[in-house]
């Protein structure tokens, strides 16, 4: 509990101090506010656009596939608020050396690296995606207890996807410059809008075991609208655990070719 | 100034914008690999699956070959056109590093340029081989002979266009912190009314009459369709277009250096 406490005072600190600085450049502040909503409009845009020339795309209608898309949205909307910006600052605080003071402190240095950054102008959207969420869940609609699971599998899927991208940044330990592994991240995050039947196969089979970027959205929308089973999310739960141990140790073994450039 | 000092100058500068894509060899195969891969993840699979569906053969006139094709061909004006990133520049203006251009005997837009140009001989040879590796994969391209010419013009004016707005947006840092937002923001929106995640043909007929009063089909979906020998407009109108949407931006940047450049404050000397 004290552990918690003390994180949760830390987290409290980094909050302050970036609404303060996103205070502080206004323009910027505004900036990212519109750069998300044209992002959330584009997505339901482009899906609503096919729709109007297919009934269907494999199992789902419009209603549902925009329920997905919103899904995936607010997993984005909080991962885009709360971490997205820790995977930029990495691979800088790696060549500066300056990952050297967040080894130093009293605290995670996962957590020190990667939640220090909160974008103050995404969190004003988070009514956005959820919005859509709600919107597409009546038209649907969805029953009471998926409108309680509803929140659960949104958290659930965000920690699956950032576990897989603290998985790919940790390889930035040996390639220094991090636009390639981000670039790559951000295929990757493309790719998890999707949903899994719109893969072939083989695609599908490595998405969801190998590089489980498909766990993301797929089994919680499909238990939420019925179309998945529930051992589904089992899959969820062991893709999250692995990549956790696996980020764990190359994290520890990252360290140990870690040069430290300014000391 | 002699011709040949001059080009020594650009052709060093050409060479430093290679050493510095290639330098991290891993780093560079993912940004030539990231495109690919959803073109053959998202795209493929995307397109196979809503036309697999029954009664579905064609979408406003695309069936999944010329679909496919369309998309191959948006990944290659992609590699051709927006390779280059304005954040090199943004921070040389942000950390005062221009004071040394404004003494050196190669000037910044020079400096920008020619290290543009650098990045556009590697974009080319990324394309070429991207080319053939999606006919090796058995995708049928066909190439058209009689505007196959046009669309590599057309995609040089299309990449001097996006490097024009990079500059501006690069720009920016005489007023802003941070200018990623700007690009990023440009970005989305381009890619979303360029044509480059559907064809134009699928938005919505008021939609498509808009868009044309902006350069944003000029940049994607022009190209992509001379390339496919399916361009059903006037060429030479698209030409005279792109010239005119790359006129105004390379005048805009002209006048914004001029004013960034009375308030620069030489940040760090």
């Amino acid at each position: 509990m004290g552990t918690i406490i003390k994180y949760a005072r830390i987290y409290r600190g980094f909050i302050n101090t970036c609404i303060s600085q996103a205070t502080s450049f206004r323009l910027h502040f505004f900036l990212l506010i519109f750069m998300d909503l044209f992002f959330y409009i584009s997505s339901l845009a482009t899906v609503d656009f096919i729709f109007d020339y297919v009934p269907m795309i494999g199992p789902w209608n419009r209603d549902q596939f925009l329920f997905f898309i919103s899904f995936m949205l607010a997993i984005d909307q909080l991962h885009m608020t709360f971490i997205s910006e820790g995977f930029w600052s990495f691979s800088f605080e790696l060549r500066t050396g300056h990952l050297d003071f967040h080894l130093l402190r009293p605290a995670g240095t996962i957590f020190s690296v990667f939640f220090r950054h909160i974008r103050a102008g995404s969190l004003l959207l988070i009514f956005v995606p959820w919005a859509c969420l709600i919107w597409f869940g009546m038209k649907i609609p969805l029953d009471p207890f998926a409108w309680v699971l509803l929140p659960c599998f949104v958290i659930a899927g965000l920690i699956l996807l950032v576990s897989f991208e603290l998985f790919m940044t940790m390889f930035v330990f040996w390639t220094i410059e991090v636009y390639g592994i981000n670039f790559l991240r951000i295929q990757f995050q493309q790719l998890s809008r999707w949903p899994a039947f719109a893969f072939k196969p083989w695609p599908r089979r490595i998405f969801t075991f190998v590089l489980p970027i498909l766990l993301i959205g797929t089994p919680t929308t499909g238990v939420l609208l019925g179309t998945s089973p529930w051992y589904a999310l089992l899959y969820m739960l062991a893709a999250t655990l692995i990549l956790w141990g696996l980020v764990r140790w190359l994290w520890l073994t990252g360290l140990k070719s870690y040069e430290s450039a300014s000391s | 100034m002699s011709l040949a000092v001059n080009s020594a100058k650009w052709t060093q500068t050409m060479q430093v914008a290679w050493s510095n894509q290639l330098v991290y060899k891993l780093n560079f195969l993912m940004l030539v690999l990231g495109p690919v891969l959803v073109f053959f993840f998202i795209k493929y699979n995307l397109w196979s699956s809503i036309f697999s569906m029954p009664g579905v053969t064609t979408i406003q006139g695309y069936d999944l070959a010329s679909m496919l094709e369309y998309q191959v061909w948006v990944m290659i004006v992609a590699l051709l056109a927006q390779s280059y990133n304005n954040m090199k520049l943004a921070e040389d203006i942000r950390l005062g590093r221009i004071s040394s251009y404004l003494i050196y005997p190669f000037g910044f837009w020079q400096f920008h340029t020619a290290s543009f140009f650098g990045t556009q001989v590697i974009q080319i040879i990324v394309s070429l081989l991207t080319v053939f590796a999606v006919a090796a994969f058995g995708f049928d391209l066909n190439l058209s002979l009689d505007q196959t010419p046009a669309a590599i013009a057309f995609c040089v004016l299309v990449s001097l266009l996006w490097f024009a707005i990079a500059f501006i947006l690069g720009l920016a840092a005489f007023w802003l912190d941070e200018t990623w937002v700007l690009r990023v923001i440009f970005v989305i929106i381009a890619q979303f009314l360029s044509g480059a995640i559907v064809p134009l043909e699928i938005y919505p007929v008021w939609f498509r009459s808009f868009l044309d009063y902006t350069p944003f089909p000029y940049m994607t979906y022009v190209p992509v369709k001379l390339f496919m020998g399916a361009y059903e407009g006037h060429i030479g109108t698209a030409f005279a277009i792109i010239s005119f949407w790359l006129t105004v931006s390379v005048l805009v940047a002209t006048w914004t250096w001029k004013r960034g450049i009375r308030m620069y404050s030489g940040a760090g000397m």
